[in-house]
């Protein structure tokens, strides 16, 4: 379905390939945890791609255990990255894409690309619970208490 | 609501039904013209715009002149949800993109 793609771009000054490079190698560091995404329930660890034709995106926890997030589809550096995206909680039949590519657009910036794709896919036969909205609500719900513990903290602090 | 979301995304995975949808966007249609625009026979529609409708994103009617005329037309509750999910999926990749040309550029 047409209305089932998401789309986000952004320019960023370094050529295709350092940033195709700073994309793979170093995800762990500018990859931020989000609740609503979370990979598995517990608690968020580290991610890294497995570089290469037959790589993957893993996330690592504290204790070690390795969750695979997606395996590498398409490897085309400096241009271009395709690799799946999975949350524990998905079917097995349930899958979704990544495709991140990189153009260079001049003045030694690079556009970046995202395209996820996927969110429709699930098959018909196994119709199972991943509880999207539910998980919207709570995040919203979280968000809206962390603020309110913030202004709450700020104020013990001005009146202390 | 999880179970009504699962039901919309099942009824999407089909690519006859997914068609239906594209033309409910523009217009409500009645069940022949849906099976001849998506070159479907009369009885493989309607199973179907059966299936969209248990899933909750179509609903029928009888226009007012003919009880033998069906009209089908979207709803718009599930396709909302759906929605919703991408705007935040939308949502994740501008945050990690954002944080993504801050490392890049440290």
């Amino acid at each position: 379905m047409t209305g089932s793609k998401v789309i986000v771009a952004i320019r960023v000054k370094a050529s295709p390939a350092e940033a195709f490079q700073v994309f793979v190698d170093e995800i762990g560091a500018w990859w931020r945890p989000n609740m609503l995404f979370a990979f598995t329930p517990r608690d968020p660890g580290a991610l890294s791609f497995e570089p290469g034709a037959n790589g993957r995106l893993i996330e690592t926890r504290a204790g070690g255990k390795v969750f695979e997030i997606g395996k590498i589809r398409a490897w085309e550096p400096p241009d271009r990255l395709v690799f799946g995206f999975r949350q524990a909680t998905f079917t097995p039949e349930q899958d979704t894409e990544v495709e991140a590519r990189f153009e260079a657009i001049g003045d030694g910036e690079t556009r970046v690309t995202v395209t996820h794709t996927g969110w429709d896919s699930i098959p018909q036969a196994h119709v199972a619970r991943h509880g999207f909205p539910n998980t919207i609500l709570l995040t919203r719900l979280g968000e809206w208490w962390r603020t309110l513990l913030v202004a709450y903290k700020d104020e013990q602090v001005e009146r202390g | 609501m999880n179970a009504a979301l699962d039901l919309t995304l099942a009824a999407l995975a089909d690519p006859h039904r997914r068609h239906v949808i594209e033309l409910l966007r523009v217009q409500p249609r009645p069940a022949g013209e849906l099976a001849r625009e998506v070159g479907l026979a009369p009885a493989a529609m309607s199973r179907h715009l059966r299936a969209l409708k248990e899933s909750g994103l179509v609903e029928d009617s009888h226009p007012a002149f003919d009880a033998r005329v069906r009209v089908y037309a979207l709803r718009p509750g599930p396709m909302a949800e759906l929605k919703a999910w991408l705007e935040e999926t939308e949502r994740l990749w501008s945050e990690q993109l954002v944080a993504f040309k801050a490392h890049v550029e440290r």
